[in-house]
């Protein structure tokens, strides 16, 4: 799948699509695609209140998968949007296998240009990162998805998670396509007049900055799996300059996603993508696939030469 | 979301202008957004980064703009590490500013005794109401406003008489007195000339001094905390009056997609999850409480 820009926009971040269109200077057009608010077989009302808080360099969730159901986002939301102006990828999420298949199967017979595979949601009490932190189940969650479309299948991969790359590994043999690289990581914040979590779910995700050093590693990890079968990934996790962008393709991501960072400066993408272009331009090159998975590791990193 | 929504909010790295500060950690913040004061309508709120230490936005609803001088006025109390921080801006910086967001109050025509009751930093929405209304003599509003810190501004005995009002509540607020607009006090702290006791007696005392046909004409808009929203909410029902109340939430985006800032509405499907940044943050009262 090709993309006018390595720019992803992320899933839960930008609605169905169209939400952020209501600022001025923000363009779909800006980015190589936009991942929907996950999706569930039947509407689902989501968390209590409060969902969000704002954390050190970052931020809590716990929206708990609030969407109208597959039905309605294939048949009244998908029309509305304007194809011609970036990609859209379906994000898909369940409490079952069944509503999985339910749920790619509809997908699978629309317009939409690429499938994701939600099995690291933490805020959803089944399904979701229970799916993801356990390899088997992750396996075949995707063998399932994958038994019921042809579309590009991209795995959301929890952090959430003992190694990430064994997880990986079982879902390209289970057929994946693509991985996106991470999911947010649990969290928690206290109001200590109440004594009682912020967050109406009690715990949430946490995304932004505070997470990158966590979501480089993680790209790396998956990386070292990935690159030997061609599979690419979406590097996410607390990007907000072309820079930090640029460290996960580096790391191994073939594209990055863009989340978090929109809420703190909404017109972010262009930003970036002048950036990674001035990068690429400095270093004479001609596009970021060239710099995929460059990442030089230092030799014997944990001995030092020398007497005491 | 239909197209006709694109372009309607607006990013302006706005200049202060002016920052007062008021007993009781609540600011006056005057920023230069020309194209959110443009566009702004009473109900709409900004999100604002308040300083780039804490960079998701703060939701503050909008007090006063001014379309032609290109300013837009909130009024804020510094209650957590965000406003905290916005607290400290000063004039000449920058804050970013994203706006003018949100479903605004209506004002219905054959309703032309709109009742405002704002409490503490409620009171900004119901002052856009009040310098709307006042450009127009078909509006006769009638102000409540309570708070339990001190009023952020200077109380002045009002020269327009309020029909039920008691003789010594006769506090009000200068600005609006400037306008023609009646306006009157509460507070539990005893401050001079306001009403001891709450917005909602002041509210009843006012109803219960209008005709049935003057009182046909009422209709409530209100901002504040959640139990006051409630008890004025309960006041309206109560005399059969519609009543539209704008609510607050912890907001991510503000634009409708992160979907992190819902109340539960009730709707004719049923109870739904409403989004308060772009379904509201003006909802019918009969459908959140």
């Amino acid at each position: 799948m090709q993309l006018q820009s390595p720019l992803v926009l992320l899933s839960g971040c930008v609605g169905f699509g169209e939400e952020y269109t209501r600022i001025e200077g923000f363009s779909n057009r800006d980015v190589g695609a936009v991942c929907l608010k996950g999706t569930t077989g039947q509407a689902r009302p989501g968390n209590a209140p409060h969902r969000v808080c704002e954390t050190p360099m970052g931020m809590i969730n716990a929206i708990g998968l609030q969407n109208p159901g597959v039905d309605k986002v294939v048949d009244e939301i998908l029309p509305t949007l304007d194809f011609n102006e970036t990609r859209f990828i379906a994000n898909v999420s369940g409490s079952t296998i069944e509503e999985y298949i339910q749920v790619t199967r509809k997908f699978d017979d629309s317009d939409i240009d690429a499938i994701e595979i939600n099995i690291s949601c933490p805020n959803v009490k089944e399904g979701g990162v229970a799916f993801g932190n356990d390899p088997e189940m992750s396996a075949r969650v995707v063998e399932a998805c994958r038994a019921v479309t042809d579309k590009p299948l991209i795995t959301k991969l929890s952090p959430n998670q003992t190694d990430i790359a064994a997880n990986a590994r079982g879902c390209i043999e289970a057929g994946t396509d693509g991985f996106a690289v991470i999911n947010t990581l649990m969290g928690m914040a206290v109001d200590i007049h109440s004594r009682t979590p912020i967050i109406g779910n009690n715990q949430g995700g946490l995304s932004g900055p505070a997470i990158k050093p966590v979501a480089l590693l993680k790209v790396h990890q998956v990386y070292q799996v990935a690159r030997d079968h061609d599979i690419p990934i979406i590097g996410q996790g607390g990007i907000m300059t072309a820079e930090d962008a640029l460290e996960f393709i580096i790391a191994g991501a073939t594209t990055v996603g863009i989340g978090t960072a929109l809420f703190y400066d909404p017109l972010v993408c262009p930003k970036i993508n002048e950036g990674i272009l001035a990068y690429l331009k400095q270093h004479d090159l001609e596009s970021v696939e060239q710099i995929t998975g460059t990442l030089v590791l230092n030799e014997n990193p944990t001995l030092c030469k020398g007497k005491i | 979301m239909p197209q006709s929504q694109r372009d309607t909010i607006f990013l302006e790295q706005a200049r202060v202008l002016e920052h007062q500060s008021y007993d009781g950690d609540q600011y006056i913040l005057r920023v230069e957004a020309p194209k959110c004061a443009a566009r702004a309508a009473p109900g709409s709120f900004a999100h604002l980064q308040c300083s780039p230490e804490r960079p998701l936005r703060r939701p503050l609803s909008i007090m006063r703009t001014s379309p032609t001088e290109g300013w837009v006025d909130f009024l804020y109390k510094a209650v957590g590490e965000g406003t905290k921080l916005l607290s400290e801006r000063e004039i000449g910086e920058t804050i970013s500013v994203l706006g003018p967001i949100g479903k605004n109050f209506e004002f219905h025509t054959d309703r032309p005794r709109p009742l405002l009751i704002g409490g503490g930093v409620g009171i900004p929405p119901m002052v856009f109401c009040a310098e709307h209304l006042k450009r127009d003599p078909h509006w006769s509003p009638f102000v409540i406003m309570g708070s339990e810190v001190p009023f952020p501004f200077k109380t002045r005995p009002s020269q327009i008489m309020v029909p039920g009002m008691p003789d010594a509540v006769i506090a009000a607020m200068p600005l609006l007195e400037d306008w023609g607009i009646p306006s009157r006090l509460t507070s539990l702290q005893g401050y001079p000339g306001c009403h001891e006791g709450y917005v909602t007696d002041l509210a009843r005392l006012w109803l219960d001094s209008l005709s049935e046909e003057q009182r046909a004409e009422v209709e409530i808009l209100s901002c504040g905390p959640h139990p006051m929203l409630e008890a004025v909410a309960n006041l309206a029902a109560e005399y059969n009056l519609p009543c539209q109340v704008s609510l607050e939430e912890f907001m991510a985006c503000a634009v409708g997609g992160c979907a992190g800032c819902v109340v539960e509405v009730a709707t004719e499907q049923g109870p739904a999850m409403k989004r308060v940044c772009v379904d509201g943050p003006v909802f019918d009262a009969k459908t959140v409480f």
